[in-house]
């Protein structure tokens, strides 16, 4: 009995390392962040149990809750643009034109440059009174914009920072996308009469849309968990009237700056939640009958 | 045995094989430190002369706090004595983890340091925690290529005494910016805030825990912070902690669009770095308003530590008067021992400050800030005033309006935490 139970160990052991590191670094915080959730604790001192009181102080919290609507209105600030933008690239990497190769890399490279680099680079360029941005904005006669405190101008220079981070990516995925439609399609449409836009309209964006799908989807990921460009652009406290300050911003300032790691926790779960309900909405979205003429 | 005994065993020893060391490393003495925070020379003589003890400067670079915090709590890789900075007051409450260095026989050392200094390392209980590192008291720094170009004073006993209250300032400061037009006194209202309220023997907290941070004192430095915006004295250059509040500011500095700056001594090293061509343009004078204090760190003995006499002895060895002076002369960081002011090397003509002797105008500011008692919550609290500042100054909040949304905030975060 014992030795037919055995009989795969080599295999379990095979597959073990991802599931060991993943229940120390990734079950384990997970379950401890819970716990965590109803303490008041300092991080250093004894913790101290006090039930829901995160969670009522996290519902009653107006700071979390203009966190949340700078994240989404920063995540469609960022993602709408970005897509057209990538779209616009794939459709012009896939044409046949010259260097294509040399274009894809350049337009992948900002996607793994080091973001804390390269904010400090955004920086130079969104500065108020230095900034390259307002110096071109005062050459064509048009009055500079204070980019770094008015709250507007804040979500405008993080979104553009994730754009210009994430539209290579999302350029080459939509690349992948173009070349797996047949072209015997394009060649239909093309004998039917279609113009280039009506093919674009018609036949391309339809097909491409399940690739479409899966590129918001990750872009909703990655876009509730802002962070490093926020805190390095306007800093830990997010800026001017708090327009800068993401989800995941406060609650790392809430847990790392201020020492509140039984409210930070609070706060994670909240965020969690957003994020479930935001997921149910996206998979609605894919679910949607049109799917199946896709297929 | 069968094969699955035999596996429990080897996990069972696999586990407590993997127990961690309570201290960093044993056997030796490790004090964490972070870039610019210690003179390197000194580091490296004290590992020459503490190399029986095996003393191990450990460079933790910036942010040291999450780090101690995770040690700390996970009670396994602590260091034996570690840096700790100007929120030193956040781990009065956990003074457990620390050694009380009274018991070491710290007091026999306290005439030989500011009293104030030893006090701000002191719990209320009157534990010492911290040992004296270095200090950052505050003084004027002015452009005074400027100033004698509008045919101001520009001696810095003159303009000392021209600014001598806030409201000279002021006054001063309308003139002058008539006089260089595009051209502001101050950097932002933040400061006028952080540097009033530097000056006051009281802060948000009495000894008693009780909230005093909505008294006159703070009412005063928010006042003036307000009518240096209302008198359009600031250029709105605040500093939010990240890489673009500098590069404004430090802009500002190579185009000599900023007149002057109350700042702590160690943003000497700052401008130095940061605006090279305006050496020698620069002087300092006594703040207006009078002495002030804003940062500066402290050395502390962890409970980990097996050896605490020995740390003791290494540690006051690195801060005595005579390596203070090093400290001051290698990386800027002013001394918090009064022998080591007048030390013939702190003291040496500054060429960038047209060879004036500025350990004198900060020694002077050192040797007048009074003793103040720092809570746990002074960083937060002060945070959330200046926020507000940036409001008012950036995006023309009301002032009674962001002096009302500060207090609601500071009243939230304080019963959160327990205080009221």
């Amino acid at each position: 009995m014992a030795a037919k139970r055995l009989r795969y160990l080599p295999q379990y052991l095979a597959i073990s390392p991802f599931f060991v590191l993943f229940a120390i670094f990734g079950v384990y915080p997970v379950l401890y962040s819970l716990y965590l959730a109803f303490q008041k604790w300092d991080g250093i001192g004894p913790m101290q149990f006090v039930g829901l009181k995160n969670f009522e102080f996290l519902v009653t919290d107006a700071d979390f809750w203009n966190s949340v609507g700078n994240t989404f209105i920063i995540w469609i600030m960022s993602t709408v643009p970005m897509t057209v933008l990538a779209l616009l690239i794939a459709v012009g990497l896939n044409s046949s034109i010259r260097f294509r190769g040399l274009y894809r890399v350049a337009y992948f490279a900002p996607n793994v440059t080091s973001i804390v680099a390269m904010a400090i680079v955004f920086t130079s360029v969104f500065s108020n009174q230095f900034g390259i941005l307002n110096a071109l904005l005062r050459g064509i006669g048009l009055d500079p914009v204070s980019w770094l405190t008015d709250p507007w101008g804040i979500k405008v220079a993080i979104s553009v920072m994730i754009i210009w981070r994430w539209v290579g990516y999302n350029a080459i995925i939509f690349l992948a996308g173009l070349q797996a439609i047949p072209g015997e399609v394009y060649e239909a449409a093309r004998i039917d009469g279609a113009t280039a836009v009506q093919t674009f309209f018609r036949v391309t964006l339809p097909l491409l849309r399940p690739v479409l799908l899966f590129s918001v989807v990750m872009s909703a990921i990655n876009g509730l968990q802002i962070f490093t460009e926020a805190q390095v652009l306007v800093g830990q406290r997010g800026g001017p009237q708090d327009a800068g300050m993401t989800m995941v911003l406060y609650f790392y300032n809430q847990a790392f700056t201020e020492s509140d790691f039984g409210y930070g926790a609070a706060i994670a779960w909240g965020i969690f939640v957003l994020v479930v309900l935001f997921a149910i909405i996206n998979w609605r979205v894919i679910q949607r009958p049109e799917r199946a003429e896709v297929q | 045995m069968n094969r699955r005994g035999f596996l429990a065993g080897a996990l069972g020893l696999a586990l407590t094989g993997c127990t961690s060391p309570r201290v960093a490393t044993p056997g030796q003495l490790t004090l964490w430190w972070w870039t610019r925070g210690l003179s390197e020379n000194v580091l490296g003589e004290a590992v020459q002369r503490f190399a029986s003890l095996k003393f191990v400067p450990a460079n933790v670079g910036h942010d040291l706090r999450p780090k101690l915090m995770a040690v700390l709590s996970g009670d396994a890789y602590v260091p034996d004595m570690t840096m700790v900075n100007d929120d030193i007051a956040g781990y009065f409450g956990d003074a457990d983890r620390f050694v009380d260095l009274n018991t070491l026989g710290a007091a026999r050392l306290k005439s030989q340091y500011l009293d104030w200094k030893w006090q701000a390392g002191s719990t209320p209980d009157g534990k010492l925690l911290g040992f004296p590192l270095d200090t950052g008291p505050s003084a004027m720094y002015y452009r005074h290529d400027l100033f004698t170009q509008a045919g101001f004073p520009a001696e810095p006993d003159d303009v000392a005494r021209a600014v001598s209250t806030w409201d000279d300032y002021f006054t001063f400061g309308q003139e002058l910016m008539k006089a260089l037009p595009g051209r502001y006194l101050i950097s932002d209202a933040k400061r006028v805030f952080t540097y009033s309220m530097a000056q006051e023997p009281r802060k948000y907290l009495d000894r008693q825990g009780k909230f005093i941070g909505d008294q006159a004192h703070v009412q005063q430095a928010w006042a003036r912070a307000i009518k240096s915006v209302q008198l359009r004295l600031t250029a709105g250059l605040f500093d939010n902690g990240a890489a673009s509040g500098s590069v404004d500011q430090h802009a500002a500095w190579n185009a000599g669009i900023e007149l002057t700056l109350i700042n702590a001594s160690w943003a000497t090293s700052e401008i130095k770095e940061s605006a090279p061509r305006t050496a020698g343009a620069w002087r300092i004078c006594r703040s207006p308003g009078g002495a002030g204090n804003q940062g500066g760190s402290f050395i502390t003995i962890t409970s980990a530590c097996p050896q605490p006499d020995k740390a003791f002895e290494i540690i006051s060895w690195l801060l005595n008067p005579d390596n203070q002076a090093r400290n001051y002369v290698d990386a800027g960081l002013f001394p918090s021992a009064p022998a080591a002011f007048g030390d013939p090397r702190s003291a040496a003509p500054d060429p960038f400050f047209g060879g004036q002797n500025t350990a004198e105008v900060f020694g002077r500011s050192a040797g007048e800030v009074k003793p103040a008692y720092f809570s746990a919550y002074d960083i937060d609290i002060s945070n959330i005033y200046t926020d507000e500042l940036v409001n008012v100054e950036s995006a023309g909040k009301n002032p009674d309006q962001a002096w009302q949304d500060a207090r609601k905030a500071i009243d939230r975060l304080l019963r959160r935490r327990g205080v009221l």
